[in-house]
């Protein structure tokens, strides 16, 4: 594969160009170039078609990309019919998109978040943060030059490949270690914070965040929990000001 | 925050600035997340527990985001970052409060402010639809080129208008102790329940929920056992 790690550096930036029109498009046309480079000598009317192609519409989870970069380059070099790799891309959007955004967001992040919050808590302060940032990456730029590679030697047939790989078994595990992890974390920061405060203060930051479980609950998502907090600050700011 | 140097605080707006980036464009390495944002603007302002204090508060609402397709979602790297310089050399009992106010405030501008990055990086797409269609690999790199840039400016934007109105509060607006402690206790509260609605939500009725509750039990354990 010529151009492979010139193409997973590019990766690292694929939603560079994120917009409401073509999504991820543009960023995985510019991760594609490097693939494509050989293409334009041996074929330099399909290499204009297949550059065309790499830019269109195309959305899915960033870190799962590679997949379909490596499945639709090898296309291009086999010459699939480009109506056919199209549909490839688009049929590839939506569990890219499920499994990546389960994976990473929904479950890699918030577990490793969640250790981070506790290790902090428990003291280890620094070592808290490098270890987050150390071990999401090391996942994250593993399942990257996998996604690639894998999604580069299966081509057309990288559906098969994503089924039969480690991503949906992976998928079923991380969400109870997600679980447990912000779950551990949430009364450490707790105590953490409301130490200090005595039994007044804890308990009326508890019921503050009790009524802001339930607004939410209540409201849904036209009161986030960014809005909540601010209006309750706003209204302590208030009450304080009028003096009570 | 007043007691920043001038390159202590041109730090902080870089380092604001690469948070910015790394949420969405480059290189999506974490490095947005309050924790760490917070962590190293901390550092970086000499008060490593300001940051940390600031960061874990903010973490806590991240918690509650899942950064999902077109989605607008708050930009906490930056806030974080904002949030920290405001907190720096206060005990963080009375200055949490209100610099975790600032960090959401310019986290949801941030959410805005992505949101025009992403119509500005459409606008640019169909300045140049005719070379894209043509196949033309320099308008890619122009595009791609151009996005970066954008979320550049971006992120130094939202992190120097975080600043200024962080030195502007510090400046104006002075609250008692009371108040003050107040808004910590409102703060923390809000970052409490922001991250148990996320967890809960997330975790539908499953092993998820289970595990939840689990680890929920080994965390009030471990509280209550420091």
């Amino acid at each position: 594969m010529t151009g492979g790690w010139r193409a997973l550096l590019r990766l690292l930036a694929v939603q560079g160009t994120w917009n409401y029109e073509r999504m991820l498009g543009v960023g995985m046309g510019y991760a594609a170039e490097p693939l494509l480079e050989d293409l334009k000598t041996v074929d330099p009317v399909r290499h204009g078609e297949a550059v065309v192609r790499s830019a269109e519409f195309f959305n899915c989870n960033p870190n799962l990309a590679g997949l379909a970069l490596g499945a639709t380059a090898r296309a291009e070099y086999e010459a699939v019919p480009g109506a056919q790799i199209a549909r490839l891309r688009t049929a590839l959007c939506s569990p890219l998109g499920a499994l990546g955004d389960e994976l990473f967001w929904a479950g890699l992040v918030p577990a490793l978040a969640g250790l981070a919050l506790a290790g902090v808590v428990l003291g280890a302060g620094w070592w808290a943060v490098l270890g987050l940032l150390v071990a999401y990456n090391l996942v994250r730029f593993g399942t990257a030059v996998w996604a690639l590679r894998t999604g580069y030697a299966a081509g057309m047939r990288v559906g098969a490949a994503i089924s039969g790989s480690w991503i949906p078994a992976a998928v079923g595990r991380i969400g109870p270690v997600a679980g447990a992890s912000v779950g551990l974390a949430i009364p450490l920061v707790a105590g953490w914070y409301l130490h200090g405060f005595g039994w007044v203060g804890g308990l009326g930051s508890l019921a503050v965040a009790a009524v802001g479980a339930s607004v939410s609950r209540w409201f849904g998502p036209s009161l986030t929990s960014v809005r909540f907090a601010l209006l309750a600050m706003g209204l302590l700011l208030f009450f304080r000001w009028i003096g009570l | 925050m007043s007691e920043l140097a001038p390159h202590t605080l041109l730090l902080l707006l870089l380092w604001g600035t690469v948070v910015a980036l790394d949420l969405v464009s480059v290189p999506q390495a974490m490095l947005s997340r309050p924790l760490v944002a917070g962590a190293v603007a901390g550092w970086l302002a000499g008060d490593l527990e300001a940051g940390l204090r600031v960061g874990v508060v903010l973490e806590l609402f991240a918690l509650d985001v899942l950064p999902i397709g077109a989605v607008r979602y708050p930009d906490y790297g930056p806030a974080t970052v904002a949030g920290t310089a405001l907190a720096v050399g206060a005990p963080w009992e009375l200055g949490l409060g209100l610099s975790v106010g600032l960090g959401l405030l310019i986290a949801a501008l941030g959410g805005w402010s992505l949101q025009a990055v992403r119509r500005w990086n459409a606008h640019a797409i169909q300045r140049r639809a005719a070379a894209l269609a043509a196949g033309e690999s320099g308008a890619i790199r122009k595009l791609q080129h151009g996005g970066l840039l954008r979320d550049t400016a971006r992120g130094a934007a939202l992190t120097a208008l975080g600043l200024l109105v962080g030195g502007a509060l510090e400046r104006w607006l002075v609250l008692d102790r009371q108040t003050a402690v107040g808004l910590t206790l409102v703060a923390v509260g809000t970052g409490l329940s922001a991250a148990a609605g996320g967890a809960v939500r997330s975790a539908g009725r499953g092993a998820r929920l289970r595990w939840l509750v689990a680890g929920a039990v080994a965390g009030t354990v471990l509280a209550v056992l420091r």
